[in-house]
């Protein structure tokens, strides 16, 4: 077996990096887990086959290997809180703020500051706890983790160890459908409150770094799975989901691009079959979903293939870099046994007391979640590919709902929505709060439409008009005098009209070239400025043609 | 700087539970058992082992030299020692505590205070250029 595989990549020695075997998903993947403005970035984003290798004889080979083992992927995610100001400290955080502006005695470390909690900091911990169905520790404590590093004033940074503020919980997500769909559920070990570290930077010549403390003393979370994922795709959708989670949750932008959600994904493999885990390897820099879906399988098929060329012993446990460049993970460094933070409690803070009144408030307080909002538009009977669209980005389900409820009809709705309003919003590099068309007047135009007082046609006139300029619909309607004709008097006086301006056409039509409906039909509805009920002037208008004019 | 050693110490001899914590293998049993299991290292340690010092120096980024090491070992071990006098205390019918003050919560309100003598924390750093903190270059941690 070993050995036959072993041909297979003498041959095809580029397998040591297949980059190209994963640009084609991922453009795919950019555009369902980016948020809705961002679907049809799919061919931008596709990278050029770097190779020229036939792509099909290499996505077989290394399919045929990896097919033999079993990935365990496990994930750490870092959320920067949106709080005003710093965990410990009243200095403010704004994100790009000048370097080493927002500073203080207590963020830098200096002697004899005391660190004092930040009170929203703790709510927020609470309600993540909650949304992702932990158990939370009534009693817990901050801890000091030791280590010396530039951009950590302190020589430590607070952090909780052994009593986190929330543990055992879980996650609900659904893939989508471009991978397969389907149900899953991810296991949370533990979530807890630390602070950020400065930021550090490596000046391209000289022989020095530079450091900004703007960050240094940030709130974060850190929410540590259980190691419940199988593939990039997975990883990358859980990460999705905690996304959504900490947005609906109004407790940080969820921003990768700024570092306001980290991941560090740590990833082993085994042959399927075997229950001792293998070798684990961690991966940083993983700034985007699809970074992470790509980063992991390109890790899952760097390990098969050292296994199946029996050099597993050359999988070992490490840290290593995604360079988004290259498509591929690099060595960043190599661990030899584990750091000792020397852990103990912090003595400059007390014990965090949770109430079991405060944890009930908070959790009659929170919105509806990403979870609850799709089993919710899944029982209404929307298709899973509805469902994801809507709830994926809080905003655009808050007005899906609103639209609802001044009575609009579900899939009509739906598909305004997706269709027509989602188009406008990316042409136009708009959120959905930023257009001027009211869910009511959005509810206003479906009901239009679907009573018959206006057109379809000109039902996307009038969207086009309202989302960029507002008004409503009645207003509208009445000003451009757009109310569809539905007078079969009326309409038959337009056909005739047209049909005694095209003699040639109508004896075409009779001589038997009936295509010429379409014409006839075209020609009615441009007379009547759009606004013939289109079913009503077809009706008529075959009568006419095919009766006495 | 001398409670500060002291704390390492205390952490020092804190370390065989620590590890104990890092390897169990489900986070969550560690948890619930987190109570217990410090009640067992308090009364199982009756002796405490003296740290490896040039390793406990090294963690703590202090350079000694071999005399150094020999001269410090003996006075480290007698703080040991007299932390090690705490072992005695009977436990048995004392409910454990996470932390030794039981006040609890001293919350602030999240509300915005820019710290005015910028300038003079500014000025306290060794070595900066506007806008940064220069320090040595450094890529890698450890």
């Amino acid at each position: 077996m070993a050995s036959t595989l072993f041909r297979t990549i003498q041959i095809h020695p580029f397998l040591l990096y297949p980059t190209a075997l994963f640009s084609r998903r991922n453009g795919v993947l950019y555009c369902t887990m980016k948020s809705s403005q961002t679907q049809t970035a799919t061919q931008e984003k596709q990278q050029p086959p770097k190779v020229k290798v036939p792509q099909h004889a290499l996505k077989k080979t290394v399919d045929k290997i990896t097919r033999d083992y079993e990935a365990i992927i496990g994930i750490e995610t870092h959320v920067q809180l949106s709080t005003l100001t710093k965990a410990f400290c009243s200095c403010p955080y704004n994100y790009g703020s000048q370097p080493n502006t927002s500073i203080c005695p207590i963020c830098m470390g200096l002697p004899g500051a005391l660190p004092v909690l930040n009170s929203k900091v703790i709510e927020f911990a609470v309600k993540l706890g909650l949304a992702l169905n932990c158990k939370l520790s009534l009693n817990s404590k901050f801890d000091r983790k030791q280590y010396f590093y530039p951009d950590l004033p302190k020589g430590y940074q607070i952090s909780q160890f052994d009593i986190p503020i929330a543990t055992g919980g879980y996650v609900d997500l659904d893939l989508p459908l471009e991978f397969g769909g389907g149900h899953r559920k991810f296991g949370i070990t533990r979530v807890h409150i630390e602070e950020d570290a400065g930021k550090l930077l490596h000046s391209g010549n000289g022989d020095y770094s530079q450091v900004d403390l703007n960050r240094a003393g940030v709130p974060l979370l850190e929410i540590v799975s259980e190691p419940d994922m199988r593939t990039g795709i997975e990883a990358a959708e859980y990460a999705a989901e905690l996304q959504r989670v900490v947005r609906y949750l109004g407790i940080s932008n969820g921003n990768m691009q700024e570092g306001s959600l980290r991941c560090d994904v740590n990833v082993s493999i085994r042959p399927v079959g075997q229950s001792e885990f293998g070798t684990k390897v961690e991966i940083k820099n993983l700034n985007s979903f699809s970074s992470i879906n790509r980063a992991i399988d390109f890790e899952i098929s760097r390990q098969a293939l050292l296994h199946s060329q029996g050099q597993s012993d050359q999988i070992v446990q490490e840290t290593r870099l995604w360079e988004e460049g290259a498509q591929k993970t690099v060595t960043m460094r190599k661990k030899e046994g584990l750091s000792d933070y020397r852990y103990f409690p912090e003595p400059d803070l007390p014990e965090v007391i949770l109430t079991p009144e405060y944890v009930d408030s908070i959790s009659n307080s929170l919105p509806e979640l990403p979870e609850a909002k799709r089993r919710r538009y899944e029982k209404m009977g929307l298709s899973m590919q509805d469902v994801l669209f809507l709830a994926n980005d809080m905003n655009v389900a808050e007005y899906f709902d609103a639209t609802l409820s001044s009575g609009a009809d579900i899939k009509l709705a739906a598909n305004w929505i997706m269709g027509d309003i989602a188009a406008y919003m990316k042409n136009e590099k708009l959120s959905i709060n930023d257009i001027k068309l009211t869910p009511q007047e959005l509810a206003e135009l479906i009901a239009s439409i679907k009573s018959g007082t206006i057109s379809g046609k000109i039902g996307k006139e009038i969207l086009s008009e309202l989302l960029a300029k507002g008004g409503t619909v009645k207003g509208l309607i009445e000003e451009k005098d757009l109310i569809q004709i539905a007078d079969p008097v009326e309409i038959g006086k337009m056909i005739d009209k047209v049909i005694s301006e095209n003699p040639k056409q109508l004896e075409q039509y009779r001589g038997g070239k009936t295509k010429l409906q379409g014409f006839f039909a075209g020609q009615v509805m441009k007379l009547s400025k759009g606004k013939a009920n289109p079913g009503l002037l077809n009706k008529i208008l075959l009568e006419k043609l095919n009766g006495q004019s | 700087m001398g409670s500060r050693a002291l704390l390492m110490l205390t952490n020092f001899n804190f370390k065989t539970t620590v590890s104990s914590f890092g390897s169990a293998s489900n986070p969550f049993f560690l948890i619930k058992n987190n109570l217990r299991t410090r009640n067992f290292s308090t009364k199982t340690r009756s002796s405490l082992q003296p740290p490896d010092l040039p390793g406990l120096a090294e963690t703590a980024r202090i350079s000694l030299a071999p005399n150094e090491v020999e001269e410090f070992a003996p006075k480290i071990g007698q703080v040991i020692d007299w932390f090690g006098q705490l072992q005695a205390v009977d436990l048995d019918n004392v409910e454990p505590a996470i932390r030794a003050d039981t006040e609890g919560d001293n919350l602030r309100e999240d509300a915005p205070q820019t710290f005015e003598n910028k300038e003079a924390l500014i000025a306290s750093v060794p070595s900066y250029e506007e806008p940064y903190i220069k320090v040595p270059k450094v890529l890698n941690k450890e």
